[in-house]
């Protein structure tokens, strides 16, 4: 168990930064969520502190140890790829004691081992079966036993749950939140899914272009997004961003659309809103009018998209309210009293 | 219907022609292994009185003296150049060592004729004092087997997933175990193929044999020649050793004909 700490770390591939001066703590025990855009270097950040991919600057440092420059078998991690990665010519049994082969345990001791974690994982039945001859889903849980025979200080996750369907990736999901509270093992995993990065997290960390745009309890980066771009890559649907100006407890947008915003200072700036805090009204008195577009019902929700103004905006209604809310019909438009975030239009950040 | 039948009936006949191009000479060297020396002056005759003689003459001279070490030649040969040629085609396989250029150039000292290495080996026999032993055959067979071992085993190579790798490496393992235990496994289909293939390229050799073996223990195709005497050709004696050199050959072609193609077309097209 260790905490993983970056110091202005670099990675160039040529004249290309991938990653910019990353400073970063991954906390002790804390399962820690990467998560961003594809090609934000998130996947390199992973690969660094595995020891696949060489720093350009900086130190990375597992515990008290700085393993900059020390080749993966010296850095007591584990990895899960995102194509498992097992080895094809060796059983079950024996993919699961392989990492075990390098610490030079015996090999009855190895085997067993292996039999116990089998047990742990569901997997006893096919101890003796090849790679090739298991479901996605087994052979996701032989690389997560792998992983974890060994009982390493981390734990990487590349993407493990991308090539499951999405019945199995929420099964495994939250069996794996399950098996690292066991552990207490500090674990990175990387998506590109803000879903599960929210879901999984017990500490988010958004990149984007080779920087951490945001870092927190997924809970905060939800309600505090420190910018434009983290406020519509966290949460789903996307947060409702519109440009326009304040004043006298009023948003009036560029093309028109007006709402009610209580207690923000004049000036012209970008109003957020959650598709949640979108309230529609039929009838209604409300002063802004749109009209419903798609609906996508979700069972217990709904997404609804509403023409206001010449915005199109998202909001999420409960399906007990509902009610007359039907493509086509006229809503009134507002926003729940103190939902708003505010950002500044030339910087993108919060204000 | 009619369309596909004749194209059927074009097959066949191609087939019954490459069948016919391979079989009917091994068939009539088969044959003249049991004619006499007058029925071998009639090439075309089939209906002769068959007579071992051929065979007891060649069964007890020295020819298996010159398969033995055939034998000993070949298997050192592949021995070395399986162990180098892996090494090598999985350097070029992951890490494109020598750049793009060294998938095919490595097989650019092909197209020299063997009359121009085979002074250099002679007379570095005869510095190091190693003429009149097997030594030098090795070596210049070397010079041949080991870049088409090595181009042979490039695809197969490079066909290992590379996450296996890192995951071997992320396992606690480093380079070299993970090569020999991770990535040798995936291969080894591959090279029991190039170590067939390179036997059979080291066992047909002749024109370093004819020069750089002992006078008085040559290798097989050397015996083989040795048939044509003064006094002319000894085909039916011939014949018999043809059949003793070829028969392995077959045997082991028929074993990797699958992995052969593979090998080829693999270090041909994967870019």
């Amino acid at each position: 168990m260790a905490r993983v700490t970056f110091d202005n770390v670099v990675k160039k591939y040529g004249d290309n930064t991938i990653v910019k001066g990353l400073d970063l703590e991954l906390p002790d025990g804390a399962f820690t969520v990467l998560v961003g855009p594809s090609g934000c270097g998130k996947t390199t950040t992973l690969r660094m502190i595995a020891g696949l991919e060489p720093v350009t600057s900086g130190s990375i440092r597992i515990g008290d140890k700085d393993v900059t420059k020390l080749e993966p078998k010296d850095r007591d991690i584990a990895m899960v790829f995102q194509n498992y990665a097992l080895y094809p010519h060796l059983t079950v049994r024996e993919n699961l004691a392989f990492p075990l082969r390098a610490i030079h345990v015996n090999r009855a001791e190895a085997l067993a081992r292996a039999e116990a974690v089998a047990t742990t994982m569901g997997l006893s039945e096919l101890l003796d079966r090849k790679p090739k001859d298991l479901s996605g889903g087994q052979q996701q849980r032989v690389a997560i036993g792998r992983a974890i025979i060994r009982e390493p200080s981390v734990f990487l996750f590349d993407e493990p749950l991308s090539n499951l369907d999405a019945k199995l990736r929420v099964e495994m999901r939250t069996e794996l939140l399950q098996m690292q509270r066991r552990l207490g093992i500090t674990s990175l995993f990387v998506t590109h899914d803000q879903e599960e990065a929210m879901t999984l997290s017990d500490f988010i960390v958004v990149m984007r272009d080779g920087e951490v745009a945001q870092q927190g309890k997924p809970k905060d980066v939800y309600d505090k997004p420190n910018s434009t771009f983290v406020a519509s890559f966290v949460g789903s649907p996307k947060m409702n961003l519109l440009e326009g100006t304040f004043s006298a407890g009023k948003f009036v947008s560029e093309s028109g659309l007006t709402l009610a915003v209580a207690g923000v200072a004049a000036g012209t700036k970008i109003l957020g809103v959650r598709p949640d805090d979108i309230v529609l009204e039929v009838g209604g008195k409300s002063a802004s009018r749109g009209r419903v577009g798609v609906i996508e019902l979700l069972g217990p929700r709904a997404i609804v998209q509403v023409d206001a103004a010449g915005h199109s905006l998202t909001a999420v209604v409960e399906a007990s309210r509902m009610d007359g809310i039907v493509e086509g019909a006229e809503v009134g438009v507002s926003i729940r009293p103190g939902s708003h975030h505010l950002f500044d239009i030339a910087t993108g950040l919060r204000v | 219907m009619n369309r596909f039948k004749l194209i059927d009936a074009g097959r066949i006949l191609l087939l019954v022609f490459a069948v016919a191009a391979v079989a009917l000479p091994l068939l009539w060297v088969a044959l003249a292994s049991f004619k006499t020396p007058a029925d071998l002056n009639q090439p075309g005759i089939l209906w002769f009185t068959p007579t071992m003689a051929n065979w007891t003459e060649v069964l007890s001279s020295d020819i298996f003296a010159a398969v033995g070490r055939s034998v000993l030649v070949a298997t050192i040969t592949v021995a070395i150049a399986v162990v180098v040629g892996s090494m090598g085609a999985y350097s070029i396989a992951r890490f494109s060592t020598g750049g793009s250029l060294s998938r095919f150039g490595i097989l650019a000292a092909q197209v020299l004729p063997p009359a121009v290495l085979v002074f250099p080996f002679l007379s570095v026999a005869y510095m190091l004092r190693l003429n009149g032993t097997l030594v030098p055959i090795i070596f210049s067979h070397l010079s041949f087997v080991v870049p088409v071992v090595t181009w042979f085993l490039i695809g197969f190579f490079a066909a290992v997933p590379k996450e296996i790798e890192e995951q071997a490496r992320v396992d606690g393992f480093g380079r070299f175990d993970t090569f020999r235990l991770v990535v040798l496994p995936q291969v080894l289909p591959g090279i029991g193929a190039a170590a067939i293939f390179g036997f059979t390229l080291s066992w047909n050799d002749m024109f370093y044999g004819l020069i750089l073996s002992p006078s008085n223990s040559t290798i097989l195709p050397v015996a083989i020649a040795g048939f044509n005497t003064f006094r002319g050709v000894e085909l039916g004696p011939m014949s018999v050793a043809i059949l003793i050199a070829i028969i392995p050959v077959v045997i082991a072609s028929f074993f990797v004909q699958k992995r052969l193609v593979q090998g080829i077309s693999g270090g041909a097209v994967k870019g």
